[in-house]
């Protein structure tokens, strides 16, 4: 598949099942690892990160993973920012120069980003509340890359990485959690500080430093060292539903206590995605997370939540860029996301991303 | 004397030296005169006119870090040139060995940011199967060879390396 089809789809975990998928979009588990024989990228030569790039090639190839090798150095700059958009690489690996590059399977379901600050990132995605099978699925990976390639370990630190902050298992657990009624009623600052009080971090829809957009927080460990990856995933999982159980209730007093405003609100919302002339991105994200909310509260029943879910995506600047053909102004993708979302929302249940006008 | 000014613990004198410092949550202060300051080891210097905060902070970096820090930041990978002080500026450790070379300033650092130093967890099955380091070592000699311009030597490593290489996978 080439990036341009790519552009036009959407991974399975925006899909919007799975268990609590109402609340919890999606579970992700990534593993950072390096290969022995080498330096860690940041101190790597251009030849070094080229042989680091080829052996991983070789090993996908090798191994039979059904995955999709894209070198960065031959993808441009909106295909990188597409991909960071689509979650399949972070900034930094599409910012980064030299031999780089990521693996996709299908689906989006699993990506190995080559020659970030690691030379692998494993990560595998799936929608909903599943990190059980989120962790069969790419510790089997990690097991296959790891018949083929000398990984950096040693017995008593673990999985050696370019940052000391990720040895040991290597692994982030994580789930990315819409939570607008937590927001809307000021609790979720709340919730924060008693996630960090137990070593979660909390980072926003687009990665570290970015402010989260659409209400959307991904939670995760920071801790690598000392735990194993099953004691690390049972942390989390542990503490998910309590998180859960706290929007609910904020929503149930948000629909018990002013059903009337909220429902105004919810369809003002949608009404605007779906008139606006011209829209900004973060305008775009506050008011899908409306509607998202709505949904999910019964007070819109046209629309289906993967088609909310895919629009968060679709709607940022390389997707839109991507599907209008050329590269677009500010103000121009303002015009051109209203269109778009004109277009989408017409009919919320029958729309497929390839349905054009 | 002014109310407002700070007495010294110890002799009630006015306290002209000041420390605190953060253990875990609490924040503990001490106000010492100059005299009592130097009968606890902290040798406020008497000479009027001495910066008197600079020498005191470099006082106790040497008391509580000082040697620790000397001896690591001349540190250096011997595989792949990064000093520990490098590595404290940017983060970033530049090989897999370096684990090893700064194994005496890791610790702290590791028990800081996990609160552990040793790993729980899934173990590799290859694991030990081949020594860590091997691949780096020829590496970190080719680059010496380039940099020399000794191109016959690089190219003996370079097949080492292909040879090393193929007999991994």
């Amino acid at each position: 598949m080439n990036l341009d089809e790519l552009s036009r789809t959407s991974g399975e975990w925006l899909r919007g099942d799975g268990p609590e998928s109402d609340i919890v979009m999606c579970s992700r588990i990534r593993l950072a690892r390096n290969l022995a024989d080498f330096p860690f990228s940041g101190r790597a030569s251009k030849g070094e990160k080229a042989d680091v790039e080829r052996a991983v090639r070789t090993t996908i190839d090798r191994a039979g993973l059904r995955l999709t090798y894209y070198s960065l150095m031959d993808v441009d700059q909106l295909d990188r920012q597409m991909l960071v958009e689509r979650q399949l690489i972070s900034r930094e690996l599409a910012a980064g120069d030299g031999p780089r590059g990521v693996a996709i399977g299908h689906e989006e379901n699993a990506s190995i980003m080559v020659n970030e600050e690691d030379h692998l990132r494993i990560q595998v995605m799936h929608s909903g509340f599943s990190l059980g099978d989120v962790w069969e699925r790419i510790n089997r990976l990690d097991d296959d890359l790891e018949e083929r390639l000398g990984y950096a370990f040693s017995p008593q630190l673990g999985y050696l990485t370019a940052c000391p902050t990720n040895v040991g298992t290597g692994i982030r657990v994580g789930v990315l959690l819409h939570l607008p009624a937590l927001v809307h009623t000021k609790q979720i600052e709340k919730v924060f500080r008693a996630l960090h009080k137990i070593n979660l971090t909390v980072r926003g829809l687009y990665g570290e430093g970015t402010q989260a957009d659409g209400d959307f927080y991904q939670i995760s460990n920071q801790q690598t060292l000392g735990k194993s990856e099953r004691e690390l995933i049972r942390n989390l999982s542990e503490v998910v539903p309590q998180i859960l159980s706290y929007e609910r209730q904020a929503r149930k007093e948000m629909i018990n206590q002013r059903r009337q405003v909220l429902h105004d609100q919810v369809s003002r919302a949608y009404g605007l995605l779906k008139t606006a002339q011209t829209i900004s991105s973060s305008e775009t994200m506050l008011l899908l997370s409306s509607v998202r909310l709505g949904i999910n509260l019964g007070l819109i029943d046209d629309l289906e939540i993967p088609t909310v879910n895919e629009l968060f995506i679709h709607t940022q600047p390389a997707h839109l860029q991507k599907l209008h053909g050329s590269p677009l102004e500010v103000d121009e993708r303002n015009i051109a996301r209203a269109a778009f979302l004109r277009r989408r929302l017409a009919n919320g249940k029958s729309t497929g991303p390839e349905v054009e006008e | 004397m002014d109310s407002r000014v700070m007495k010294c613990e110890r002799c009630g004198r006015e306290a002209t030296v000041h420390l605190s410092e953060r253990v875990d949550e609490a924040r503990h202060e001490a106000h010492l005169c100059g005299k009592c300051a130097r009968r606890a080891g902290i040798e406020a210097p008497e000479a009027p006119g001495t910066p008197l905060l600079e020498s005191l902070v470099d006082q106790l970096i040497t008391r509580h870090v000082g040697e620790l820090v000397g001896e690591l930041s001349r540190t250096s990978c011997s595989l792949c040139g990064v000093t520990f002080m490098e590595f404290r500026v940017d983060g970033q450790l530049g090989c897999p060995h370096d684990y090893e070379a700064f194994a005496k300033g890791l610790p702290p650092l590791l028990w800081k940011a996990h609160g552990a130093t040793r790993h729980v967890g899934k173990v590799p099955r290859h694991a030990g199967l081949r020594p860590v380091g091997t691949g780096l070592k020829t590496r970190s000699e080719l680059r010496k060879a380039i940099a020399l311009e000794d191109y016959e030597q690089a190219a003996r490593l370079r097949d080492r390396l292909r040879q090393e290489e193929d007999h991994a996978s």
